[in-house]
C-alpha cells in the first residue's frame, strides 16, 4: 500500500454560506441558516434551498463553471501558486454532477415542438466538460478528469488527485467539485421522496429529507517536496482516501453500512491512524431518513458513541458534486481553526441511531479528521485530513 | 498493466469472438446512418436478471463488463480486490431525456423516480458492481474525448498504489434520437455510411456508433491473456510496429494526423466498424489487443488512402510486439497510449 | 351498493395489475400473475424502495392520489387489494 501523503497548500469555496472560506466561518461560528425559497428557476415544487446569492448566470457559461472558477482562483491564490502554476506538472480532478449532463429543459422542449432546437445550450454544455474548463483556462497539461460518482464525486475527485501524486502522474493537483442548483435534480429528489419540506435536520429524530444547494469546493493538494521546494510552509496533510461499494442497489445504501466501514478502514490504513486518534468526523448527513440511519450507526461502531461529528449540510444545502471538496474544507478548517460548529438543523436524538452530532460551537484539540461521502449507486468514500 | 481479459458489446455483437469475426469482415455497411447495439445483443436472462429497470446504456456496460471478468478466468475471490472504472463522454442521456419529457409531461412534481435514478452517470457501475458483487473501488468519470484515456491513466495509479490488484476498465456510450440531431448539427454525416480514418480531413466525416468496452487490468504477470498497455506517461521510445488512429471525425479537424506520415509507420484503424464515438479509443484498443494476441494483422476496413500511407490491408499472420494507439482530441492535443505483446 | 363496490374493486384491481407491471418494469410476469392478495415488497413480488416511490407516482398520475407519508404507505401498499381499497376509498369523485 503506498502511504505518501499530500499537502493541502490551498482552499477556495463558495456556496450559500458565503462566497469564501472567511465568510464561511463566520456563517458557521454564528449559526446562521440562509435557506429559503427558490429564485434560480421557476417550479412548483415547495422545497426550500440554499442557493448561492448574487452570482448572475452568463449566458454563455455554466453555473456550475461559474461556481467552480471562483472557488479555483481562491485556492490557488491561497496556495501563492499564481502566476507559477504553469511551472509544475498539474493535474485536475473535479467531481460533478449536473454539469455532466445535457439536460437543458428549455433545449429539449424546442427540439420535440419542432424538431429543430437552438443548438445554444448544447455548446455551452460543451464548453462546461468541468475539469477540461479549469485545466484549459489555466494552461495545464497534466491529467484532467471529471469525476462523476453522483454525490461522493467531490472526495473521489480528491482521491484521484492523491492516487496521481502517488503514482507520479503529476505534482500538483486542483480537485474538489462543484454543482448548481438544477431543476433536474431537484424534482428527481423529490420523486424519490427524500427532499425536506423544511429546512433539514440531519441526524434529528424528525429529520424529513434533504435540502439541495450550491457551490464549489476546491482544494489544492502537491508532494511534500513539491510543497517544500517552493518554500510554502505545509499545515494541513491529506493523508488516506477509502472508496467502496455497496454492491446492494441503485438508491438505497446497504442496510449494514459495511460498505461505509470499508472505505473508512481503508483511509485510516493509509492515513496510518487508529479510529481513537480521529477528533471529529465531518458527516454526509444529508438529513434523509436512510443515510443518517447507516451512517450514524457506523459512526458509533467505528469510533464509539463519544465521537464528535456534525453534518454542515444543515449550512450548505446538499451541494452533490461539491459536497465532498466543500466539506474536506470544512474538515481542514475546523483543525485550523480549532473549533467547528453547531450540527444546524439537530435537536432530538434518534434512538434508531443512537448517536448525537455536537450541539454547540465545539473546541477541536487533535490534530486529525475524517470526511465521509454516501452516494447513488452504492459508494462510500472518506478521507482523513491530519494537522502539522 | 496488463490485459486479462476482455467484453465488448458493439453493433458486431457481444464478447471478443463477434469482434474478431467482425475485423476479419470488414466494413458492412451502417442501418439508418449509424451503428446502433440492437436490442437482441444485449438481451440476457441470465445476468441481467436482476436489472430488469435497467436501460440500454447499463445493460451495455453490464455485459461487458461481466464478460471481460469472466474471459479473464480470474477465480470469484478476485472480485475482493477488484477495482471498476467506468468512462463515458455523455452518460445515459437517452434516459436523461425521458427524465425531461416527464417534467414536461407531468410537472417537477410528479416525475419518475426510476427514470431519474437510472440516468446519473455511475448507474451502470452501479449495476456491474452489484452483478459482479464486488465491493471495492467504483468510479465512473468524464472528460468527453479525453474519457478513456484519462481512465487508463487512473487504472494505473490505482494498481501503482495497490488500491486494488484487479481493475474493470471501461468505456461506455450510447446514440438515440436527441444526439441524432445534434450530431447532424455539429458534424457531418457520411452520404454512403464510411468513415473514412485517412483522409486527414479538415471536416471529417462521421457515422455514429455506440457500444462498450471492458478490460481486466492487473499489473500481475501470470494473468497476463491479451497484452500490456502502458498509458502515456508510461511510454519508453521503442519503436512501434504499427500505429492505430481514432480518426473518427468526432474532434473535427484531423488534419493533425498528417504527421504520423513522416513517421513511415504501418497505419491501420477500426473506427469505420464501430462507429463514431468520443470514447472509440477503446474499441480500436480491443482491436490493437487482439493483433497481439492472435500475432496477425487485421485489414484496415476502408482503404482510401489519399495521403498514401503505409495501410494495413490484408488479414495476414505477423509478428507484433508493439502498438502505438494515437489519437488527437478536439484542440488537436496528441493522447497516445502502448500496447507490447 | 355492495355489488357495486366489488365491481369497482375488481376492476381498479385489474387496472393496478397492469400499472404495476409497465410502471415496475416487471419483465416475465403477467398482470394477471399477479394475485390480489399477494404481499408486494420484500417477499412475494419482490419490490423494493425504488419500487415504492414509483408507486407512489403511479397514484398520483393514474387516480389523483397523494401519498405523504410512507409510513402510511406501507400499510396500503401491502398488496394490490389493500391498494384498490385505498384508491376506492379516496379517489377523488
Amino acid at each position: 500500500m503506498n502511504r505518501e501523503c499530500a499537502v493541502i497548500s490551498g482552499m477556495g469555496a463558495i456556496s450559500a454560506c458565503g462566497n469564501n472560506v472567511a465568510e464561511t466561518l463566520d456563517t458557521f461560528s454564528q449559526g446562521r441558516r440562509s435557506g429559503g425559497r427558490i429564485s434560480l428557476f421557476d417550479t412548483c415544487l415547495p422545497y426550500p434551498v440554499f442557493e448561492v446569492k448574487g452570482l448572475t448566470n452568463g449566458r454563455d457559461i455554466m453555473r456550475t463553471l461559474n461556481l467552480a472558477f471562483i472557488a479555483v482562483k481562491q485556492a490557488i491564490g491561497d496556495s501563492g501558486l499564481q502566476g507559477v502554476l504553469q511551472d509544475f506538472r498539474v493535474g485536475v480532478c473535479l467531481g460533478t454532477t449536473v454539469a455532466s449532463q445535457l439536460n437543458d429543459i428549455d433545449f429539449y422542449r424546442e427540439y420535440k415542438n419542432t424538431g429543430n432546437a437552438s443548438m445554444h445550450s448544447v455548446e455551452r454544455y460543451l464548453k462546461g466538460s468541468l475539469a477540461q474548463a479549469i485545466s484549459e483556462k489555466l494552461g495545464l497539461a497534466g491529467p484532467s478528469c471529471t469525476v462523476v460518482n453522483a454525490c461522493s464525486s467531490g472526495t473521489d475527485a480528491i482521491g484521484v488527485g492523491l492516487s496521481w501524486l502517488r503514482s507520479d502522474m503529476c505534482d500538483i493537483a486542483i480537485c474538489g467539485g462543484a454543482d448548481e442548483l438544477n431543476r433536474v435534480p431537484l424534482a428527481g429528489f423529490g420523486s424519490l421522496g427524500v427532499a425536506s419540506n423544511s429546512l433539514c435536520k440531519p441526524f434529528d429524530k424528525e429529520r424529513s429529507g434533504l435540502n439541495l444547494g450550491e457551490g464549489a469546493g476546491i482544494i489544492i493538494i502537491e508532494k511534500e517536496d513539491t510543497c517544500r521546494k517552493r518554500g510554502k510552509k505545509a499545515r494541513l496533510f491529506l493523508r488516506g482516501y477509502g472508496l467502496a461499494c455497496d454492491a446492494y442497489h441503485l438508491t438505497a445504501p446497504r442496510p449494514d453500512g459495511s460498505g461505509l466501514e470499508t472505505a473508512l478502514s481503508r483511509a485510516m490504513d493509509e492515513a496510518q491512524i487508529k479510529p481513537a486518534q480521529v477528533s471529529f468526523v465531518n458527516a454526509h448527513g444529508t438529513a434523509t431518513k436512510d443515510n443518517d440511519k447507516v451512517e450514524g450507526m457506523v459512526l458509533a461502531k467505528v469510533f464509539g458513541k463519544n465521537i464528535k461529528f456534525l453534518s454542515t449540510k444543515g449550512f450548505t444545502g446538499h451541494t452533490l458534486g461539491a459536497a465532498g471538496g466543500l466539506e474536506a474544507i470544512f474538515a481542514g478548517s475546523g483543525l485550523r481553526e480549532g473549533w467547528i460548529p453547531a450540527s444546524a438543523g439537530f435537536t432530538n436524538i434518534d434512538e434508531e441511531i443512537g448517536i448525537a452530532p455536537v450541539c454547540q460551537k465545539t473546541e477541536i484539540i487533535g490534530n486529525c479528521a475524517v470526511s465521509t461521502s454516501l452516494a447513488f449507486g452504492g459508494n462510500n468514500s472518506a478521507i482523513v485530513i491530519t494537522k502539522e | 498493466m496488463n490485459i486479462a481479459g476482455i467484453g465488448i458489446i458493439s453493433n458486431r455483437g457481444r464478447g471478443v469472438q463477434s469482434l474478431e469475426k467482425a475485423l476479419e469482415e470488414g466494413w458492412i455497411p451502417p442501418k439508418d446512418s449509424s451503428y446502433c447495439v440492437s436490442e437482441d445483443i444485449i438481451k440476457d436472462k441470465v445476468i441481467l436478471k436482476e436489472a430488469r429497470r435497467a436501460d440500454n446504456f447499463t445493460k451495455m456496460a453490464v455485459l461487458a463488463g461481466y464478460d471481460a471478468f469472466v474471459d479473464s478466468g480470474l477465480p470469484p475471490e478476485a472480485k475482493k480486490t477488484l477495482g471498476i472504472i467506468v468512462a463515458t463522454a455523455f452518460g445515459p442521456h437517452a434516459t436523461t431525456f425521458r427524465f425531461l419529457d416527464d417534467i414536461l409531461s407531468y410537472t417537477d412534481a410528479n416525475v419518475s423516480p426510476t427514470i431519474f435514478s437510472h440516468s446519473v452517470h455511475n448507474a451502470a457501475a452501479s449495476y456491474l458492481s452489484f452483478m459482479l458483487q464486488s465491493r471495492g473501488p467504483t468510479l465512473t468519470i468524464t472528460q468527453f474525448a479525453d474519457s478513456f484515456h484519462q481512465a487508463v491513466i487512473l487504472a494505473q495509479s490505482w494498481l501503482n498504489e495497490n488500491r486494488c490488484d484487479y481493475i474493470l476498465l471501461g468505456s461506455v456510450d450510447q446514440y438515440g434520437e436527441v444526439m441524432k440531431y445534434i450530431c447532424g448539427q455539429k458534424l457531418k454525416i457520411a452520404d454512403d455510411g464510411k468513415i473514412r480514418p485517412f483522409s486527414f480531413s479538415k471536416l471529417p466525416v462521421v457515422v455514429p456508433g455506440e457500444g462498450s468496452v471492458f478490460f481486466l487490468m492487473t499489473n500481475q504477470t501470470t494473468s497476463k491473456k491479451y497484452a500490456s498497455l502502458f498509458p502515456p506517461a508510461d511510454a519508453n521510445f521503442k519503436k512501434p510496429d504499427m500505429c492505430i488512429l481514432d480518426c473518427d471525425g468526432m474532434c473535427g479537424s484531423e488534419e493533425a494526423y498528417l504527421s504520423i506520415k513522416e513517421t513511415g509507420a504501418l497505419v491501420s484503424s477500426y473506427v469505420p466498424i464501430f462507429g463514431s464515438m468520443l470514447t472509440v479509443s477503446s474499441f480500436n484498443c480491443v482491436a490493437a489487443a487482439l493483433m497481439l494476441k492472435n500475432q496477425c494483422h487485421y485489414p484496415t476496413p476502408i482503404q482510401d488512402n489519399p495521403h498514401g500511407l503505409d495501410l494495413c490491408k490484408i488479414h495476414q499472420p505477423a509478428k507484433i510486439d508493439r502498438i502505438s494507439c494515437i489519437k488527437y482530441g478536439c484542440k488537436r492535443e496528441k493522447r497516445e497510449f502502448f500496447l507490447e505483446k | 351498493m355492495e355489488e357495486n363496490k366489488e365491481l369497482e374493486l375488481k376492476e381498479i384491481r385489474a387496472k393496478l395489475k397492469e400499472l404495476l407491471v409497465t410502471s415496475l418494469s416487471l419483465e416475465d410476469i403477467k398482470p394477471t400473475d399477479i394475485k390480489d392478495d399477494e404481499i408486494l415488497f420484500g417477499e412475494g413480488l419482490g419490490l423494493d424502495s425504488l419500487d415504492a416511490v414509483e408507486i407512489v407516482v403511479l397514484l398520483q398520475r393514474n387516480f389523483g392520489l397523494e401519498i405523504k407519508d410512507m409510513n402510511e404507505g406501507r400499510k396500503i401498499f401491502y398488496s394490490v387489494d389493500t391498494l384498490a381499497r385505498y384508491i376506492l376509498e379516496n379517489k377523488k369523485k
